[in-house]
């Protein structure tokens, strides 16, 4: 805590991130708006200095532009000071590792090995539900766009796998000498049918929740909450969201970073999606 | 005002009469800015008018239809309050209805000297697309003197697009802006 005081400090005096402007009464207001990371899109120039105290855009040649003595001062100032935890020698690894003069790293709009998770209001079937939804940005032959990748949605998971036994559920291999005529024994209790499917199947519950939509079952209601997921940096993830509070430490902040390597990583992405639990 | 903010674009900044534009460079994507917060500005400014109790009725109407020429058919306005998950979308025209209708007795919009805008991105259809974020300052005052103050942070879409025109004979390129949907979020500030 004290280190993030003494950053903001610093920064304070070097006028990073903060214009002081004095402007009537709205001085010290405008100094926190300056402060916020206002969009996603500042997040990425702030990660990369890719943008001056003044918030300009940097280009290539321009100085500070990537300049890794200074985002190894103003990095810190990215991290949600006031809710969330961090490991200290995660955090000092990972901007170690991102500003490292050899070899930085730096945030890519359309590198992948990134996505969003938006958690909606919905109705389903006349009650309330949430629901996340995740988005990955999808290259096209011009432009990019948001895609719909995959969607969580607790009452369709609810249906799927209750019984986590189910060893007994199975046509037996002889099925085929009779037509499959038992085929009417597995759909009479369809509560069970998934076991009848192959191994590690998985209900998609993207294609349920459009077919759901399409027959009115399902209402959009409204945004909730967005996050986003980053893996660019190889060994580490973190996650960014938004803050709306008082004071500078504000707007689109890591809320969490975790060092992984590959194992931990399908088994995080995995627990993002809500997946083979 | 937009017929002069666009001639001025086109013989100031591009007489150009090539299509190929893939990239956008950074003196022209600072050009586009300008032309972008030049509507972003006429924005705030009708949004004061619409908002102020001294507008008469027949001035604010007319003001409502020039502040939604400033966006794209379909745009709406989402607005989120403290103290609420729930965000409500109104169609532009609608939000502009409401704020006409507010019911203090005096109001004041006035908007902090500092924006944010977002890089360029290409969609499918060949238009590109940014995010400007500014931030407004709300007062409004009822007849028994209570008064109501807020600051909103607006995030709005500015679709940019490539056209062409014919000015004696000569196929002239310039970039055209309209602003798209606007996510209007009270802020603790």
């Amino acid at each position: 805590m004290r280190k993030f005081l003494l950053s903001i400090l610093i920064l304070l005096n070097t006028g990073l991130f903060v214009r002081a402007q004095v402007i009537g009464e709205l001085l010290e207001d405008e100094s926190v708006l300056y402060a916020e990371t206002k969009q996603i899109n500042q997040f990425f120039k702030r990660f990369n200095s890719e943008e001056d105290k003044d918030g300009n855009r940097l280009y290539e040649g321009d100085p500070g532009f990537h300049d890794n003595n200074l985002r190894e001062v103003s990095l810190p100032m990215i991290f949600d000071r006031e809710t969330s935890y961090f490991n200290k020698n995660i955090e000092k690894k990972f901007i170690a590792d991102v500003t490292n003069k050899k070899n930085p790293v730096y945030l890519e709009f359309h590198g992948g090995e990134w996505f969003a998770e938006v958690v909606i209001y919905t109705l389903y079937y006349g009650r309330s539900a949430e629901a996340h939804l995740f988005l990955k940005l999808q290259e096209e032959e011009v432009g990019s766009k948001w895609v719909l990748s995959r969607v969580y949605f607790e009452p369709f998971n609810a249906l799927f796998f209750d019984n986590p036994s189910g060893v007994d559920k199975f046509l037996h291999p002889m099925s085929h000498e009779l037509d499959f005529m038992n085929l009417a024994k597995v759909f009479r209790d369809h509560s069970m049918v998934e076991y009848y499917a192959y191994d590690n199947y998985l209900p998609d519950y993207l294609s349920i929740f459009i077919y759901e939509m399409k027959m009115n079952h399902l209402k959009f209601e409204g945004v909730k909450k967005v996050k986003f997921h980053f893996f660019q940096v190889d060994q580490f993830y973190f996650m960014i969201e938004e803050y709306n509070r008082q004071g500078f430490n504000n707007g689109w902040l890591i809320s969490k970073l975790e060092e992984i390597d590959e194992d931990e990583k399908n088994n995080l992405l995995n627990t993002i999606y809500h997946e083979g639990n | 005002m937009k017929k002069i903010s666009i001639i001025i674009f086109l013989l100031g900044v591009f007489q150009i009469s090539t299509f190929a534009q893939d990239d956008i460079s950074p003196e022209r994507k600072l050009a586009i800015d300008s032309l972008a917060m030049e509507k972003i500005r006429d924005l705030e400014k009708y949004i004061a008018i619409i908002g102020s109790k001294e507008t008469p009725a027949s001035e604010a109407q007319r003001v409502i239809e020039r502040a939604t020429e400033l966006f794209m058919v379909d745009s709406e306005m989402g607005v989120s309050k403290l103290g609420s998950d729930k965000t409500t979308n109104y169609p532009v025209r609608e939000y502009f209805q409401r704020l006409m209708a507010l019911n203090y007795d005096k109001v004041t919009i006035s908007w902090f000297n500092i924006q944010y805008i977002s890089d360029l991105e290409k969609m499918p259809d060949g238009r590109w697309v940014g995010v400007i974020t500014i931030y407004q300052r709300f007062e409004g005052t009822t007849k028994e003197g209570l008064k109501y103050k807020d600051t909103t942070k607006k995030d709005i879409t500015v679709y940019v697009e490539r056209k062409q025109t014919q000015i004696s004979g000569r196929t002239i390129g310039f970039w055209d802006v309209l602003l798209g949907d606007v996510r209007v979020a009270e802020t603790k500030k």
